[in-house]
């Protein structure tokens, strides 16, 4: 069957790991899994971005032997999506150790790691 | 006709309407003395009164304003006086009538008032104060059936002159507005009962509860110059009414009867009828007689 | 020509350099961050300086030398110059702010800075979705570290939220970006625009994701919390980047995308920015803290500029320079304001009395809310302009609707937030922070909007007509506001002279009557100023930006000058009335009123514009189909002003609480201006026999009842100063009837009236002023006696309650002799029975403050009080005496007018003779006959009084007939309390405070509605994650129509 193919199941488990990742940060109180389900959500966008790029049966972008200089095009996975990944996966690291950082300030400031105690801003 | 002549047929006329003003006082309280049960005063005594009162001469003043409120209440009744015409059609008793219409008269009624009423304020005295205020306070809704009456008139006419309303009466009785637009009059008179402030509306003096204020701090020839205006205030007042409703005069005997009846119809309502608070006053005008007012012009009108 | 890819690489490569700098050289690290940032300030001027004049096409960069997709495009076209410009000086301007603060954390917080700036430019710039996602992560990571320049447990819960919300954003336009990617084969906007990409569902939900996250980073209303929280906890200049900056690049990102989506999508950007806006005002509303309010105003903003990014199907003009009228004034007046609220460091708004301290400071707080409601002569104002055009030309008359409706919501609380500064009692000793690094960015913000403000005029059609000679006169004025008052008012008198002088001869007709009023009014008005001692700080621009603002409705040719007149007329207005004592919430509602008619006015004249096609004042007579509702909105709109029943409530507190010599100001003068509007809606409305016959019939009875409860509600007052103002809107009622009779005799009576309550008004209201002025009460019961302290002003006084109540023989009876004639020729015989009930009622009142005030007892207290100052008899006996001449000599006036109406309405003219009497169809007066009958009578009767009575005794004042006894004290013979108590009983109940109690519980509404909505920021970063995946669904499903 067609959806078991492996861009479908990359695509698939991709959009699982998102829907996990914010159901984390929506459902759970502490800082820290909130952080966790971010993680999760990122990675998941990554593993959709990889799905996307694969082209089914082609090998590595590179050229050489394996690969007619011709009809590459035709044979290679695309590498712009790795190589965006990687730049995302850079990104989603940076944003996480920010956030991290905010959580232990913010452990420090009130001891506490529960969301909901942190409502000094409304209205 | 001359200048000269036409001021010397003024002062005849102004001459006439002073006395005759000063009898039909007289007679006025002589009537409501005797429904009252008592004699009452002899019928030549204002002319006595008036020289004594001009003669006085302890006389104080409380200031210029206060000095100038009998002139301003004066003025403003010989104003109303010289802006009416008194007898249709005679060009010698029309005094200066050109100079303006009906509306003329109905707000110079308040030169005198207004004038009267800061002298009197001048005079610091508090119930002063209190029958001005009253005063003024009736008059608004007074005003406001005559005012109907009056464009009501003024449609019926076609015009505000009220030398050509009057005009427009003549040749028999059931050509008076009273017969041909009767609502208006009806709505008039009930509103002249408010201008001369007999009972039940004259809380405004309040003779018997207030007998200080202006009669009493204006004495002597203040009072004189009152008492003068008085005289001729009320008759003229009734010329304007009969000009308007009654088919005004042809003659000074017919003015003298006209002006009479006029006059002795809120006497009579004031010697039956209690008087009112000044809150109900106020409203009782706009009842009855502002209906008949809106009557009136609805029936010309449509 | 430097080329743009600098900016990143001054931004980047100084970011990294700046580590290697020692901590100790913090000042060389500062200096060098400057330097960057100006030198990336002027790369994008020099860019935009090459596209001026000359229609360069757009430089696209490529770099690492190959075409996409194997590299990333920049594009530096005159868009990205300007909006680059725009963020690089607020980001400069911000540092320069911030700067104590940088060195005070050290180099990474310059680094950071840095990082940001140069993100904000990239967005611009790059062509790139991906590269957009980078850099929309950057942006949110540099914001979210700089959070932490003031380092407490609010910024901390804030950033987090921030990051949080922002980041799972940047997710959202990521999976956007990788399905692009995967159906288009680019990252390239422009190749993907030209793809034209087939409308593939999946392609649609793909640029869905990517617009909808570019909104959410736009902060739009609901999904917002996290948004307000940061600029309500950010240093303030940090928050002035985001307002300024980060705001306006994102606008810029999703103004780039928009080619790739569907015209659905455009409806969507409306209506969500519509909400936004309309919803984040309303919330606004019970905001206290100052930031947190900004950040209210700003989402509200930025609201209206998605929602016009969205309309660009439906207007013809080039939707960018509306776009940039607008965004300039909110990002400098944002910004400025940001700081402002840096330098006064206090967050409670009604706190924000400590600022009035330094004027200068106030001053720039004006101008940032003036901008920010689009006041003339900032940019937004004609951006408005030129939006509410184009939008009623395409018929969107509910989109107008609603961005009006936001802007008076906007104008409630930062008008509310003004008055507070200007006029609220603080008890806070604590003074604010005035170094000039904190003060020149917000200073120079100022002076750019004046400057933008003149250029953006020449943007817009008909812009360029504008007389901008006046305006540089104020500005003057307000240069010189140090000089002592005597010399300011002086070259004000000079120069509303020379103004005078230039527009009197030119005018024609009935604008010749007003601008008489107006100019020649101001200058008499300004003379009672000369008694003030000191600098009178403030005042000398603002009445002069009223009288330039009703100079410039006399010279409007086009309806937009006529608008940018109202407007500055309305500011300066609401200027001269707070400056009095306890005048804090009336000005407020004089402000919202005055703005709530000119938004009415507003619409109509979009109308008038859709009709004609035109900008032109002509354009109001050719409004097409929506005749009616244009004239009803026009109508309505100056009835604001002259404070017709229901619209009124404003106007007693405002004049009658204003300084003595700005009361004659506001009510003889300012109130003429609401009349000029309806003459000029009337005229346009085609004269007598127009189809349009309901308006003006219903406006009559309206009138009457003005002037009926106008006139009752007067002879009630205590006050008076109030009692002057009741009777003004009693006076405006007669005006209001006889404009709407519209016939010959009407408006010869209107425009009569006008004249005469200008004249007489500014008598009554010098006058009393001055007796305010000398015995420091307005409560006519405390008065008393001031004939004999002020016997001139009382003969001012007494002639001008004369005129006022329209005893023969002055002028003033002419007004009730033309009603009469003009009542019964019309027919409108129950609304003129009203209209003389009223003017009876006048009589109440008119004797009240003659009285209370001169006459009855003088008090001990004021025994030693002096005769008004001769600079306010002047222009009170030049007024009377032109009184006394119009009285003896009518025709002198009413002849002219008469045939200045002549061309409107030929019918019924007046006849005049030789000898000056009137004749109307029914009626004839002789002005001059009576005044000499009158006169020669007075005088004869005097003199008899004075032969009979000569020598009077003086008595004291207690010597009166008082049972023997002299009373006590005066007060308790001073019947001047509750005077007409059984009136009052009577006929009160038509005064009773119905209206304001109507406008009151709909304030308290609205308010209450925004308290509601604003419950949704509940303070949970986690309820506001939710909120981003709703909004999302929701605006998915309302786009689509279901999945």
């Amino acid at each position: 069957m067609e959806i078991f193919q492996l861009e479908y199941i990359t695509l698939i488990t991709g959009g699982l790991l998102v829907l996990t990742g914010l159901w984390g940060i929506i459902s759970q109180k502490n800082l820290i899994r909130m952080v966790i389900g971010f993680s999760l959500f990122d990675t998941g966008l990554h593993v959709i971005m990889i799905s996307i790029g694969y082209i089914r049966n082609g090998t590595a972008p590179i050229l050489d032997k394996a690969v007619d200089k011709v009809n590459a095009a035709g044979q290679i996975v695309d590498p712009l999506p790795q190589a965006l990944v990687l730049t995302a996966i850079v990104i989603g690291l940076g944003v996480t150790a920010l956030m991290l950082a905010y959580v232990v300030r913010l452990h420090k400031e009130k001891g506490s790691l529960n969301i909901t105690n942190f409502k000094d801003l409304k209205w | 006709m001359s200048i000269i002549a036409k001021l010397l047929w003024v002062l005849l006329g102004l001459f006439i309407i002073l006395n005759w003003g000063l009898l039909m006082g007289a007679l006025i309280r002589k009537i409501v003395a005797r429904v009252g049960k008592r004699v009452g005063i002899r019928w030549y005594q204002p002319w006595l009164s008036l020289p004594m009162l001009y003669s006085t001469r302890s006389s104080i003043s409380h200031g210029v304003m206060y000095y100038l409120g009998p002139v301003f209440r004066l003025s403003g009744g010989v104003g109303i006086f010289l802006f009416m015409p008194l007898i249709v059609g005679s060009p010698y008793f029309d005094n200066f009538s050109f100079a303006g219409d009906v509306v003329v008269i109905l707000y110079f009624q308040f030169f005198g008032m207004l004038g009267m009423a800061l002298g009197a304020g001048e005079g610091g005295h508090p119930y002063s104060t209190i029958g001005i205020s009253r005063g003024l306070a009736q008059f608004t809704t007074v005003e406001v059936p005559l005012t109907l009456a009056v464009i009501s008139l003024a449609i019926q006419y076609d015009t505000l002159s009220i030398k050509e309303i009057a005009a427009a009466q003549q040749g028999g009785i059931t050509n008076w507005t009273l017969f041909t637009n009767p609502l208006a009059t009806a709505a008039a008179l009930l509103s002249m009962l408010g201008i001369f402030r007999h009972a039940p509306f004259n809380l405004v003096q309040a003779p018997n509860e207030i007998p200080i204020g202006p009669p009493t701090e204006y004495h002597g020839t203040y009072l004189g110059v009152l008492r003068t205006n008085g005289a001729i205030l009320h008759v003229i007042e009734a010329v304007l009414f009969m000009n308007l409703f009654f088919g005004g005069a042809g003659n000074w005997i017919e003015l003298i009867i006209k002006t009479f009846f006029i006059y002795f119809f809120t006497v009579f309502i004031g010697v039956v009828f209690p008087r009112f608070r000044i809150e109900q006053s106020v409203v009782w005008f706009l009842k009855v007689p502002l209906v008949l007012g809106i009557l009136a012009i609805l029936f010309m009108a449509i | 020509m430097v080329t743009p890819i600098f900016i990143i690489a001054t931004g980047l490569g100084l970011a990294f350099a700046l580590g290697f700098i020692p901590k100790k050289h913090i000042n060389l690290t500062g200096i060098l961050s400057f330097l960057g940032l100006a030198f990336m300030t002027f790369i994008s001027g020099q860019w935009l300086f090459s596209y001026l004049g000359n229609n360069e096409l757009s430089q696209f960069i490529f770099t690492a030398g190959a075409r996409p997709p194997f590299a990333i495009a920049l594009k530096m076209g005159q868009a990205e110059a300007m909006i680059t410009l725009l963020i690089n000086v607020v980001g400069l301007l911000s540092a320069v702010f911030l700067y104590d603060k940088l060195k005070q954390i050290g180099r990474n917080a310059f680094i950071i800075y840095l990082v940001l700036i140069m993100a904000l430019n990239v967005i611009v710039m790059t062509r790139d979705l991906f590269n957009l996602f980078v850099f929309l992560e950057i942006t949110s990571i540099a914001t979210a570290g700089l959070m932490l320049l003031d380092s407490n447990l609010k910024t901390l819960s804030a950033g987090f939220k921030y990051l949080l919300a922002t980041s799972l954003i940047a997710g959202v336009f990521l999976i956007g970006t990788i399905f692009i990617y995967s159906f288009g084969g680019s990252l390239f906007i422009d190749d993907l625009t030209a793809i034209g990409m087939a409308p593939l569902k999946a392609v649609s939900v793909a640029v869905f994701l990517l617009m909808i996250s570019i909104i959410l980073e736009l902060k739009p209303f609901p999904a917002n919390g996290w948004g307000l929280d940061v600029y309500q906890t950010a240093n303030p200049g940090i928050s002035s980047v985001i307002s300024g900056g980060t705001a306006t690049a994102m606008l810029f990102a999703l103004y780039k995308i928009m080619p790739l989506s569907t015209m659905q999508s455009y409806d969507i950007l409306i209506w969500v920015g519509l909400i936004t806006f309309l919803g984040s005002n309303l919330m606004g509303l019970k905001q206290s803290d100052a930031r947190r309010l900004l950040g209210y105003s700003s989402i509200g903003q930025i609201g209206l500029m998605i929602s016009i990014i969205g309309m660009k199907p439906y207007i013809q003009f080039d939707i960018q320079i509306i776009l940039l009228a607008i965004l300039i004034t909110h990002l400098m007046a944002k910004a400025g304001f940001f700081w402002l609220t840096g330098i006064v460091g206090n967050t409670d708004i009604s706190k924000w009395g400590m600022i009035r301290k330094h004027p200068e400071m106030l001053f720039l707080m004006g101008t940032f809310v003036f901008a920010l409601i689009g006041f003339p002569p900032f940019p937004s104002f004609f951006g408005k302009w030129q939006l509410i055009m184009e939008l009623s030309s395409s018929g969107h008359f509910l989109w107008i609707g609603l961005i009006l409706l936001g802007s008076l919501i906007e104008a409630v609380y930062l008008f509310r937030w003004l008055g507070y500064a200007i006029k609220k009692e603080t008890a806070t000793q604590s003074s604010i922070d005035i170094r000039p690094h904190k003060t020149l960015p917000t200073i120079i913000f100022a002076v750019f909007l004046y400057g933008v403000g003149y250029l953006a005029s020449f943007w817009f059609p008909m812009g360029g007509s504008i007389n901008w000679l006046p305006l540089a006169f104020i500005a003057i004025l307000f240069a010189l506001d140090f000089l002592p008052a005597w010399i300011k008012n002086i070259i004000s008198i000079a120069g509303l002279s020379y103004y005078a002088y230039q527009i009197i001869p030119e005018q024609e007709g009935l604008y010749l009557i007003f601008a008489f009023i107006f100019l020649i009014g101001g200058i008499l008005t300004l003379i009672p100023g000369f008694t003030n001692k000191g600098k009178r700080i403030g005042f000398y621009p603002v009445a002069m930006m009223m009288f330039v603002g009703m100079g410039m409705l006399i010279e409007a040719q086009s309806m937009l000058e006529f608008f940018f007149g109202w407007e500055l007329m309305t500011a300066g207005s609401y200027f001269l009335i707070i400056r009095g004592h306890r005048s804090m919430p009336h000005a407020l509602s004089y402000m919202l009123f005055s703005l709530g008619g000119a938004y009415l006015i507003f619409a109509a004249f979009g109308i008038a514009f859709a009709g004609s096609g035109n900008f032109l004042m002509s354009g109001l007579s050719t409004m097409g189909g929506l005749g009616g509702i244009a004239y009803t909105l026009l109508a309505i709109g100056f009835m604001t002003k002259t404070a017709s029943l229901g619209l009124h409530i404003w106007l007693p507190g405002a004049h009658a609480e204003a300084e003595s010599d700005v009361s004659p100001m506001v009510s003889a003068i300012l109130l003429k201006a609401g009349v000029l509007g309806l003459i000029i809606t009337f005229m346009a409305m085609g004269g007598p026999n127009n189809e349009y016959t309901t308006l003006p019939y219903v406006l009559g009875w309206l009138g009457a009842i003005t002037a009926l409860v106008g006139n009752l509600a007067a002879a009630f007052q205590e006050d008076a100063k109030r009692l002057l103002a009741y009777s003004s809107i009693g006076q405006l009622g007669y005006i209001l009837f006889a404009l709407a009779m519209m016939t010959h005799l009407g408006w010869l009576t209107g425009i009569g009236y006008s004249l005469s309550h200008f004249a007489y008004k500014a008598i009554l209201f010098m006058g009393i002023g001055a007796v305010v002025l000398r015995l420091k009460t307005h409560n006519m019961f405390e008065m008393g006696g001031m004939i004999k302290k002020m016997p001139f002003t009382f003969i001012a006084v007494l002639m001008g309650i004369i005129t006022l109540a329209g005893i023969p023989p002055l002028i003033g009876f002419a007004g009730k002799w033309l009603f009469y004639n003009a009542i019964i020729e019309k027919g409108w015989y129950f609304q003129g029975t009203i209209i003389f009930f009223a003017g009876i009622i006048a009589f109440l009142y008119c004797f009240r403050i003659l009285y209370a005030v001169f006459l009855g007892q003088l008090k001990d207290e004021h025994r030693n009080v002096k005769e008004a100052p001769i600079w306010y008899l002047i222009p009170q006996y030049l007024l009377l005496l032109s009184i006394m001449i119009f009285s003896a000599k009518p025709e002198w006036i009413f002849q002219p007018l008469g045939s200045m109406l002549a061309p409107i309405f030929p019918q019924g003219q007046l006849v005049w003779n030789e000898g000056g009497t009137a004749f109307s169809d029914i009626g004839y007066w002789n002005g001059s006959w009576v005044m000499y009958i009158i006169g020669i009578m007075f005088v004869m009767i005097f003199a008899w009084l004075f032969i009979q009575n000569r020598k009077p005794k003086k008595v004291k004042q207690f010597n009166i007939v008082y049972a023997g006894e002299k009373p006590e004290r005066p007060e308790t013979t001073h019947m001047a309390y509750n005077m007409y108590s059984g009136y009052n009983k009577a006929l009160g109940f038509i005064t009773a405070n119905g209206i304001t109690t109507f406008w009151n519980w709909i304030s308290e509404h609205v308010t209450a509605m925004g308290d509601s909505l604003r419950k949704i920021y509940s303070g949970n970063g986690q309820t506001y994650v939710f909120h981003i995946i709703l909004f999302v669904i929701i605006v998915y499903l309302f786009s689509n129509g279901g999945f």
